[in-house]
């Protein structure tokens, strides 16, 4: 079942331009196709999250619970513990506030300038199903 | 390469102008579109490449800048949302 | 668990159980007018996660039939909170039977102003500020729209009061009925305020929503008309369970910012807001 609510395309009939005794009548509406902007076509997808972040104070293990005792590289991904150049993991998990505060040019507390680099960039990779997604993802979202 | 829109009962579309509302009961998204996207889900009436389309929408409309270029633009956003399959 | 305690509030009925007295007591205290459910739709744990949680430094993890990972656990001075965010993540997570929104509402003569906004924006403070001027509160936290019929039906929790929110409350409800002091909680100081007794006892009388509004507090005046696809947009991200409901969520949302006019109130005191809003429902 439709519910097609669109205006009728068709406008009455504008005006006739006269071409040598020819009338043409001008019914068709503009249309532009192009230089939109943003796009012409933008997909609701809220995430579960979002909205459920902002009810609780959520918490980001770094690394999660499979790894736990895994060193921390640079680029977030983890490696094994005593890695040369890696960072060990933080003693507890950051609390969602205190990663907000980091995604907003401030440093996760107790970290270098490095380790706060390699923690974030850890939990910027965090996928659905690990430990602390759920955290991050609301974080992202605007709420309200 | 022809673009195929669904068909009209996988969808429910609310005018909440200037944007329109969409409802894609395939998947349970739901899309917002701007001008020119309804339209052109509108003339997709049966499958069509580039060309054709741009020729139903010239006829039906005041084309502002006919170019396929755009079109294909346009058709590759409502590809992306999942509206639009190609065949 | 070792107590329970039974409350119903509008349509949602909720058992919540605690390995400790005192949340459960101060619940019972504040929610003692409200009406015990015939059926729990939702049940709401409040547990030790280790035993020796319960006795050494005793912190409560929150679940129920719903739960979500990474969770942090609340101190048991925080457990009256811990019990209102159980109860909020139930409804949030596994609530089917209406659309839900985040959002106050207040209600005059059968119709409804539904309020939503960022955490802190001042939702609840300016409902509560409407309730003292003769508005029905019909809630603070969650709007409940019914998908078949467009009315929005009371949910009125204990309204939760934030930081500066507290002092305005303070203000237009002396006499109202306050629970404990939450300083530094991961929200900020919060305190509870028991809704008045109107609108606890007119709970099961829905409204019909006839003005949408996005409030902004501590800004200089202003009020601004917000167009539907906007508003249909923002009610999208206000909603936990948008996606859940498929195809109604979708006409409920259409429905209601197509029928009801939305509005953007920008206001940098309380006093500002009654007046914008008494403005804009006299020129509905």
């Amino acid at each position: 079942m439709s519910d097609h609510d669109q205006p009728d395309p068709d406008q009455p009939d504008a005006a006739a331009i006269s071409d040598g005794g020819n009338a043409v009548p001008t019914r068709r509406r503009l249309l532009q196709l192009g230089a939109i902007g943003a796009g012409a076509v933008v997909s609701i997808r809220p995430a579960l999250a979002q909205t459920a972040g902002s009810v609780m104070n959520c918490e980001i293990p770094v690394p999660d619970m499979g790894h736990a005792g895994g060193f921390i590289a640079d680029d977030g991904s983890i490696v094994a513990a005593g890695t040369k150049g890696a960072y060990a993991p933080p003693g507890r998990p950051f609390k969602g506030e205190e990663v907000k505060r980091a995604m907003a040019g401030n440093q996760l507390p107790g970290t270098s300038y490095e380790s706060n680099r390699a923690y974030m960039n850890y939990i910027r990779r965090l996928q659905r199903g690990q430990g602390g997604f759920t955290c991050f993802a609301s974080l992202q979202m605007p709420r309200g | 390469m022809r673009y195929r829109a669904p068909e009209a009962a996988a969808l429910i579309s609310t005018d909440l102008a200037p944007f329109t509302a969409l409802f894609d009961r395939r998947s349970g998204i739901t899309h917002i579109l701007a001008s020119p996207a309804p339209e052109i889900l509108a003339a997709l009436t049966e499958p069509m490449t580039i060309d054709m389309l741009l020729a139903v929408l010239a006829r039906e409309y005041d084309l502002a800048d006919p170019d396929p270029a755009a079109l294909a633009v346009r058709l590759d956003e409502l590809v992306a949302s999942g509206l639009v399959a190609t065949t | 668990m070792r107590h329970a305690l039974s409350i119903r509030i509008g349509p949602v009925g909720f058992r919540i159980g605690s390995d400790w007295r005192a949340p459960i007591d101060q619940l019972a205290a504040l929610y003692r007018d409200y009406p015990v459910p015939d059926v729990a739709d939702f049940t709401v744990r409040l547990f030790a996660a280790r035993a020796w949680r319960r006795v050494i430094r005793p912190s409560v993890t929150i679940g129920g039939d719903y739960m979500l990972p990474d969770a942090a656990p609340l101190p048991l001075a925080h457990g009256l909170l811990a019990g209102e965010m159980a109860m909020n993540l139930q409804l949030a997570l596994g609530y089917r039977r209406h659309l839900l929104l985040h959002a106050s509402v207040v209600e005059r003569d059968g119709r409804a102003i539904v309020m939503t906004g960022e955490s802190g924006a001042g939702k609840s403070t300016l409902a509560t500020l409407l309730a003292s001027r003769g508005w029905r509160f019909m809630g603070d936290e969650f709007a409940l729209l019914d998908p078949e019929t467009g009315l929005v039906h009371a949910f009125p929790r204990l309204i939760s009061l934030k930081n500066a929110g507290i002092a305005a409350a303070a203000a237009a409800w002396p006499d109202g009925r306050f629970g404990p002091s939450l300083p530094d909680t991961p929200k900020g100081d919060i305190r509870h305020l028991v809704p008045p007794a109107a609108a606890i006892a007119r709970m099961d009388e829905p409204a019909m929503p006839a003005l949408l509004l996005f409030p902004r507090h501590g800004v200089a005046a202003d009020t601004r008309d917000v167009g539907a696809s906007e508003a249909f947009v923002r009610l999208t991200q206000a909603s936990t369970n948008y996606v859940a409901l498929g195809e109604a969520g979708f006409r409920a949302l259409t429905g209601l910012v197509r029928g009801v006019p939305a509005r953007a109130i920008d206001y940098p005191d309380g006093d500002a807001a009654i007046a914008a809003v008494e403005a804009l429902w006299a020129g509905l």
